[in-house]
């Protein structure tokens, strides 16, 4: 019948659409995509909601198992459930495309992602310019291309989100080359440890008092929004996961005044940001 | 009886010109630990009577029942040199008085890494060459060892006493033996002479070679006659030396010296040597062993040979060895050629330390060893560890190259691992005590300077089995040790009653620290396995593992080889894997690489470690390499030394260097486990001919590339006509014409195959060469034995890895066999197929 690809939104269960939820409802099997993201409460507090059993999807079974997620999906209805936007931050094009070779339709139902919810911080959605993700530094893969994104777009004067590195159930670097499925704690950066891999990085992109947001458990009610310098925002407790940053690139005098409400210290925010005034 | 105390050999530590650090080495048999007994009494630590029997430094029970020696053994000894001979020293010296620290090294095959583990802590060798046997495989083999850590040899030829009594050869008959062997010693240093050690060629009449009897306690060099006669002929020393040897007669008529053979008559004259120097000795054997007493009384007397009451009863052989000692005592003779010939210290460092340290050769620690400065900071490799009389615990065994070492001395110990600037493979400990080893015995001392060989107690639980000591925290490490030996048997080991496995790991660890080759380790599926050089070998370690290390009952395995997965051709098709999330495919081809290529990176003459432009210069003009492409090694495997290579051959590719290191730490592990039975992969070089990659980082992580780059170079590989490899080992059979059936039979049987043979001049002797695969050794002695009556006794040697008929991906025996591994490790019998590993388009 068909394949749902249900986003969930930012924070807990009742984030859900109504549409959303109505497909869940006709679905005969649930799974929760819990690798690219996490939701704030745990799959008991999903199915408790749903009154339905759901199966927690992890890398592998998405990544190389696909089948058994679009088993009999031309028979009954099967629900893909991904937190965010199914075609926010984490793009499923792969399982879409899978899907349409087997004949089943899909039919996406969208939600808040990070990608769009990150405008509560007062930055216009229209000026951001390309994302990136920032990964954990090993002591020898250290990958900053992200640098040469973050250059281009302030140079066109454009914020830049970046999404930080989390690591639900990976495995370590010699697990994965033996191919043996043991997996590691889960790791979830935080904004301090994004930005001392950002300063660790030589580049006149940014530079230890860019102005920088940052935003921490987006759309829960612990939500967390914190502005300043990069080095004043490597100081402040952000608390649990998940975190993103945002560099700011020229802002519109409009933006800098609600960015300015969220500033560690008013002073170093007027002297550092840069405001167009037209 | 000792004569030298502890703390005249800790004042004589302190003069490094003084010190001679050397190891004897030789062919199995041709009575290294005997010989060293006549050094040893001489130095005073057994009675003189008992030399020849006590092989002292075999210093456990097997070794003397056995009589071969296992385990090299160090001792330290005191030598004072006549005032008048000092002058002979061509180096730096400082009184008379010398020590030697001298380590006695197993001869045969199965133990040469405890050669090795020698040759690193000394920088001179005495070469024992039997009279009869002449130059062996292990002299080749151990000589090469020396010549490549820069070494310095001197050469006694042995048993001469056997040519005498059993082959009753004449005097010109022995010149000739003699100059044989030596000639084929001076053969094999100048195939293997490194350069910067000069010429260490061996000449008897420069006083490098000496002749004697180990069991009967003499030996000479042209030294001592020429001491005797210089006088006599009113000639200087060196220039009596050079008569004694080669093509010098003289001629006792017009008492002139010639370099003819004849006289003016056409009459032939007896040979200087013949004459001077053989004649004394077998007038000697011949009035002694025929019991013409008054001709020995009268030649004992010309000699100033006086006996003792009771010896001048003893008649025969033991008159003769009574006498044969005084006249020229082995101790002398030796150990005045080492201390004249054999570098110190001092001397010894200034050329061996570029080879020594792997860090930059201007440093503080290079320069501390090129000095052997004991002021400097303290650089220490430790070679092997010996067990201590406390059961479990071992006494790090090594050399002092720099600076001093002292007891409570707070020290870096860096493993082989390590890398500088980093903190794997480092401990920082105290020294708790520093000990002199002295054969069965250790004496405990306060400190010990540059130069010295050394025991320390207290930091064997933090090194595996060698590392560097040190106390500079830029010191890089000092060069790890090469083996000329490779653990390719193995067997699994298991306890018999379940209780004792604790026991078993504890001994496994232990073993694992007590010998240089061994290797311990616990399998995929459970197994402990300990792998060894050759059966004999394998036999003692299990030995000593059921013994000593664990002290509880085991039962081993069936022996298995390891074997290693290779290709064969070219991919008949481009591989490609795609990452999990499909974002990302890699492209790959795998070649064959030419065998001589994977012996030199195996030999370490093509190292990760070189400069990768000199590397890449070798590669194009040896093996005919694209020059970029060789620049672009990206690594070898497996354990980043191995002889496999990953090359990456793509054009253009954006943030390529960002999944490198995931692609190096995928390829470590396929090359480790190949996907035919999980054995190391050899000799295949995997061409990454594209990448595609997603722009952002966080889905080219090493989750998504790591899995991708395993199964594209498993792909690669299966598509390039796999096959396996099976080590063979060379063996070396000397045996009498009538055993040479009995080898061929043998042989045959187990798929071995005689390369070469022939007739060891001057005696019934054959030498017969042979390749005979490892997986068919075992029970080859035994069997050999059987099969010659006990006339051939074989030394075998892993020689090189040789291609098995047939495809592992076809029936056949090869799969079969290959299933039967699989099986053994836990895994599924059928070798995966290509699907598993290749993504279409």
């Amino acid at each position: 019948m068909v394949l749902y690809i249900i986003g969930l939104g930012l924070s807990d269960e009742k984030d859900i659409t109504v549409k959303g939820l109505e497909a869940v409802k006709s679905c005969s099997r649930i799974y929760l995509e819990a690798y690219t993201s996490i939701l704030g409460v745990g799959k008991e507090r999903l199915e408790a909601f749903y009154e339905r059993p759901v199966i927690i999807a992890d890398r592998d079974m998405v990544e190389t198992e696909s089948d058994a997620i679009l088993q009999d999906a031309d028979k009954v209805n099967v629900a893909f459930l991904v937190v965010g936007d199914p075609f926010g931050a984490t793009t499923h094009t792969d399982l879409v495309l899978r899907a349409q070779e087997r004949g089943i339709p899909t039919v996406p139902i969208h939600n808040a992602s990070v990608m769009n919810a990150v405008g509560c911080c007062g930055l216009s959605l229209y000026q951001y310019g390309q994302t990136v993700s920032i990964v954990f530094f090993t002591e020898t893969w250290r990958p900053d291309s992200f640098v040469e994104k973050i250059g281009a777009n302030r140079q066109m004067g454009l914020h830049t989100l970046c999404l930080l590195d989390i690591k639900v159930k990976e495995q370590s670097i010699e697990n994965l080359a033996r191919g043996r499925k043991i997996y590691e704690p889960p790791r979830y950066m935080s904004i301090p440890t994004a930005i001392t891999q950002l300063l660790s990085v030589t580049t006149d992109a940014y530079s230890p008092t860019t102005i920088a947001v940052g935003l921490a458990r987006l759309g829960s009610a612990t939500q967390q929004i914190v502005a300043g310098t990069l080095e004043e925002l490597q100081s402040v407790d952000f608390g649990p996961p998940l975190h993103s940053l945002v560099i700011c690139g020229k802002m519109h005098f409009l933006e800098a005044d609600v960015v300015r409400g969220f500033a560690v210290s008013k002073e170093t925010f007027d002297r550092y940001a840069e405001v167009s005034e037209h | 009886m000792v004569n030298f105390s502890v703390d005249e050999i800790r004042a004589l530590m302190d003069k490094r010109t003084n010190i001679r650090n050397m190891s004897v080495i030789a062919h199995v048999d041709h009575g290294k630990s005997t010989l060293t007994d006549s050094l040893v009494s001489k130095a005073g630590i057994i009675a003189s009577a008992k030399a020849g029997d006590a092989r002292y430094t075999d210093t456990r029970q097997d070794e003397q029942d056995r009589g071969i020696t296992i385990k090299s053994t160090a001792i330290s000894m005191f030598f004072e040199m006549a005032e008048e001979d000092l002058a002979d020293v061509k180096q730096k010296t400082e009184g008379a008085g010398f020590l030697i620290n001298l380590i006695d090294s197993p001869g045969h095959v199965d133990f040469s890494s405890e050669v090795t583990a020698a040759l690193r802590v000394t920088d001179g060798a005495l070469v024992v060459v039997d009279t009869i046997e002449g130059v062996c495989v292990q002299t080749e083999t151990v000589l090469r060892q020396a010549l490549g850590e820069r070494i310095k040899p001197v050469v006694v030829i042995n048993k001469v006493d056997r040519a005498l009594l059993e082959l009753q050869l004449t005097k010109e008959d022995l010149y000739q033996t003699f100059s044989r062997t030596i000639e084929s010693v001076n053969v094999v240093i100048a195939t293997y002479l490194d350069k910067s050690l000069g010429d260490v060629q061996v000449y008897p009449e420069k006083g490098t070679v000496a002749f004697g009897s180990g069991l009967h306690g003499w030996a000479f060099t042209l030294r001592q006659f020429a001491n005797r006669y210089a006088k006599k002929f009113g000639v200087d020393k060196e220039k009596m030396m050079g008569r004694l040897w080669g093509e010098n007669y003289f001629n006792p008529k017009t008492k002139k010296w010639t370099n003819k053979g004849t006289d003016t008559d056409g009459k032939s004259l007896e040979r200087a040597f013949n004459t001077f120097v053989l004649d004394p000795i077998f007038r000697l054997f011949d009035a002694i062993m025929n019991f013409k007493k008054e001709e020995t009384a009268k030649m004992l007397e010309k000699l100033e040979i006086t006996l003792k009451s009771d010896e001048k009863d003893l008649e025969g052989k033991a008159l003769l060895k009574t006498v044969m000692k005084k006249f020229l005592p082995a101790g002398d003779a030796l150990l005045e050629m080492i201390v004249i010939h054999l570098p110190s210290p001092v001397t010894a460092q200034k050329y061996r330390f570029d080879t020594l340290y792997e860090g930059p050769l201007d440093d503080e620690c290079a320069i501390g060893i090129r000095d052997c400065d004991p002021t400097g900071p303290l650089m220490l490799y430790v070679s092997k560890m010996v067990p201590t009389s406390d059961k479990g615990r071992f006494y790090a065994f090594g050399r002092v190259f720099s600076g001093t070492v002292r007891a409570g001395l707070k020290v870096r110990i860096q493993g082989p691992n390590y890398v500088p600037g980093k903190k794997d493979d480092m401990f920082l400990k105290s020294i708790q005590r520093v000990v002199l080893m002295m054969g069965r015995y250790v004496e405990s001392i306060e400190d010990c300077p540059a130069g010295n060989i050394i025991g320390l107690v207290g930091i064997d639980q933090f090194l595996l089995k060698s590392g560097t000591i040190t106390t500079s925290e830029t010191a890089h490490n000092l060069k790890v040790m090469k083996f000329s030996v490779s653990p390719v048997v193995q067997v699994a080991v298991e306890v018999k009653n379940a209780n004792d496995l604790p026991k078993l790991v504890e001994g496994l660890k232990r073993l694992s620290k007590s010998d240089p080759c061994v290797l311990c380790y616990t399998s995929e599926s459970g197994e402990h396995i300990v792998a060894g050089a050759g059966e004999l070998h394998l036999e003692i370690c299990l030995k000593d593992l059921e013994e000593d290390h664990a002290g509880v009952p085991i039962k081993t395995g069936d022996p298995v080889v390891q074997l290693r997965e290779t290709v064969q051709a070219e991919s008949s098709i481009v591989a490609l894997s795609k990452s999990p999330n499909k974002h990302n495919r890699i492209f790959m081809k795998a070649a064959p690489m030419q065998e001589e290529l994977a012996r030199d990176i195996e030999t370490g003459k093509v190292s990760p470690k070189d400069d990768f432009k000199a590397r890449a210069r070798i590669l194009a003009e040896e093996y005919g390499w694209d020059v970029t492409d060789a620049r672009k090694i990206w690594c070898f495997g497996p354990d980043v030394s191995g002889a496999n290579l990953l090359v990456d051959t793509t054009k253009g590719v954006q943030y390529l260097n960002e999944i490198k290191d995931s692609c190096i730490a995928a390829f470590q592990w396929a090359t480790k486990e190949g996907c035919l039975a999980e054995e190391n992969m050899r000799a295949i070089r995997f061409n990454i001919l594209d990448v595609v990659l997603h722009a952002d980082a966080i889905h080219r992580g090493g989750g998504q590339i790591i899995p991708t780059c395993r199964r594209v170079c498993y792909a690669a590989m299966l598509t390039a006509n796999p096959g396996v490899m099976e080590p063979v080992f060379l063996v070396e059979i000397q045996c009498p014409e009538s055993a040479m059936g009995g080898i061929y039979g043998v042989l045959n049987r187990r798929r071995g195959h005689v390369f070469a043979e022939e007739q060891r001049p001057g005696t019934p002797l054959y030498n017969v060469k042979a390749y005979l695969p490892i997986m068919e050794s075992f029970g080859f002695t035994a069997d050999l034995r059987a099969g010659t009556g006990g006339q051939a006794f074989p030394q075998s040697v892993f020689d090189h890895w040789q291609i098995m008929s047939g495809s592992p991906l076809e029936a056949g025996k090869l799969q079969d066999m290959i299933q039967g591994v699989r099986k053994r490790k836990g895994l599924t019998p059928e070798i995966p197929p290509l699907d598993r590993y290749y993504d279409k388009l």
